[in-house]
């Protein structure tokens, strides 16, 4: 007969384990998306033929496909194909950076995209390479534009983090997951579980509006529209 | 290192199967979550402090929390309170949830839209509130807000996959099963990856081509 037990003190640790593992996949994940991200909308901007189309294709993909499905071809499919080993946290890291860098990248197109074209003309025009143009036109008022959406965007990552619990990464969720198995009492752990994701998504947004309000008043302009929330769950 | 996608063959009635069910649950979860979400719209949209503060609170609540941590709340709690619903009821009930949050918004976006002179006129001329809703407010909300809802639904489907950890044996379930029986994870997973991909991609498309007809007029 399975024996079932209270709460221990020792659980508070098992949490902030959790907590731990689920913070640090999340800040490193979005930390290597953004990078191959913007990777993949620098070879779009320069218009790399054949590794633009394939970068395209492939964020396409990853954000119309389900990431636990990614997770499981990363996790059980990869090691088979390739013959090689991986653990759960090597697999976690790879799926969801790769998922983090296609939003990314979408958000980088559009981004881009939003810098009328009469602007590049004329640094064209003005003798601007398009790296200058890129570095000095482009990104500041694209990192501009992108900042709200970003924001949507890093909320939603930081959710997508606890489906690695399915393959057994000891994060957040499994945590709750073995609480619940051992205690029996699935409302007080799914509640504090529930509960603690949701300050660390308040925690995200009040950071990056924060990040938000001191570019805006560093720079001071009008012409930055504040873009709406668009990227849902 | 191959790719062989032949030994798959005799499972695809079995992948068939599973897609039924995912498309089951998808379709009584869109339901759940446009009557959820219209509902909640209006709460956000109405002039009661309270339900505009309920309303928010769930709204804020549902896109905070992961949805692997909403459905084991229903999953886990729910029997415990004696309410035995099975993992297909338990499944459409928390995407319906979870769904009801993100198409409140785009209704709501669609509310807020909605030109104040319109509303004025129909106040004027004397239309009963319930007619003003019914006729005109969510017709209007509802036509401007199918590409967003599109959308809503595209993720519906991706959360769907899911609903596998809870013992539901929709597609990502079955393609669990057939990865385990075949050894072959990698075709296995590959071809489901792009099944919902299509699938979503179809969505999309459709959603978009629903808005341009519905909103054609109005927008030229």
């Amino acid at each position: 007969m399975m024996h079932y037990t209270d709460f221990t003190p020792h659980d508070l640790v098992l949490l902030v384990q959790g907590l731990g593992v689920s913070v640090a996949l999340f800040a490193a994940t979005a930390l290597i998306g953004l990078v191959i991200g913007l990777a993949w909308a620098t070879l779009r901007y320069y218009r790399v033929p054949l590794l633009a189309p394939l970068a395209a294709l492939l964020a396409e993909l990853l954000k119309n496909s389900p990431v636990l499905v990614q997770l499981f071809l990363v996790f059980f499919g990869l090691p088979v194909l390739l013959e090689l080993d991986l653990t759960p946290v090597e697999a976690a890291l790879i799926t969801l950076s790769g998922n983090t860098a296609a939003f990314i990248y979408v958000i980088a197109v559009s981004a881009i995209e939003s810098v009328g074209r009469d602007q590049l003309e004329t640094a064209r025009v003005f003798g601007l390479s398009r790296w200058q143009t890129l570095h000095r036109i482009v990104m500041p008022q694209a990192a501009a534009f992108a900042l709200g959406p970003l924001a949507g965007l890093l909320v939603n990552q930081l959710q997508v983090t606890s489906l690695i619990s399915v393959i057994g990464v000891v994060d957040l969720t499994k945590v709750g997951a073995i609480l619940n198995l051992r205690t029996l009492k699935p409302f007080i752990v799914w509640t504090v579980i529930g509960l603690l994701y949701y300050l660390m998504a308040r925690l995200i947004a009040a950071a990056c509006a924060r990040v938000e309000t001191r570019l805006r008043a560093h720079r001071a302009c009008c012409w930055m529209k504040s873009p709406a929330r668009s990227i849902p769950k | 290192m191959q790719f062989d996608l032949t030994s798959l063959v005799p499972y695809f009635g079995d992948l068939a199967a599973g897609a039924r069910l995912t498309a089951l649950a998808c379709a009584l979860a869109l339901a759940g979550s446009l009557v959820l979400g219209i509902l909640v719209a209006l709460m956000r949209t109405a002039a009661s402090p309270l339900a505009r503060r309920v309303a928010g609170v769930y709204v804020d609540v549902f896109r905070n929390v992961p949805f692997i941590v909403q459905l084991f709340f229903l999953f886990y709690g729910l029997p415990e309170v004696g309410v035995e619903l099975g993992a297909f009821a338990t499944g459409v009930l928390a995407l319906s949830l979870a769904g009801g949050a993100f198409t409140s918004d785009a209704i709501r976006s669609g509310i807020l839209a909605i030109e104040p002179g319109v509303l004025e006129a129909a106040q004027v001329s004397g239309l009963p509130r319930v007619a003003i809703y019914r006729r005109i407010v969510l017709p209007i909300a509802l036509r401007s807000a199918v590409r967003p809802l599109g959308s809503v639904f595209v993720n519906l489907i991706l959360s769907s996959s899911i609903l596998s950890a809870i013992t539901l044996n929709e597609l990502t379930g079955t393609a669990k099963i057939v990865a385990a029986d075949t050894f072959q994870p990698f075709e296995v997973y590959a071809l489901l990856l792009v099944l919902y991909a299509v699938l979503t991609w179809l969505v999309s498309l459709s959603a978009g081509a629903l808005h341009r007809r519905l909103n054609r007029e109005h927008t030229s």
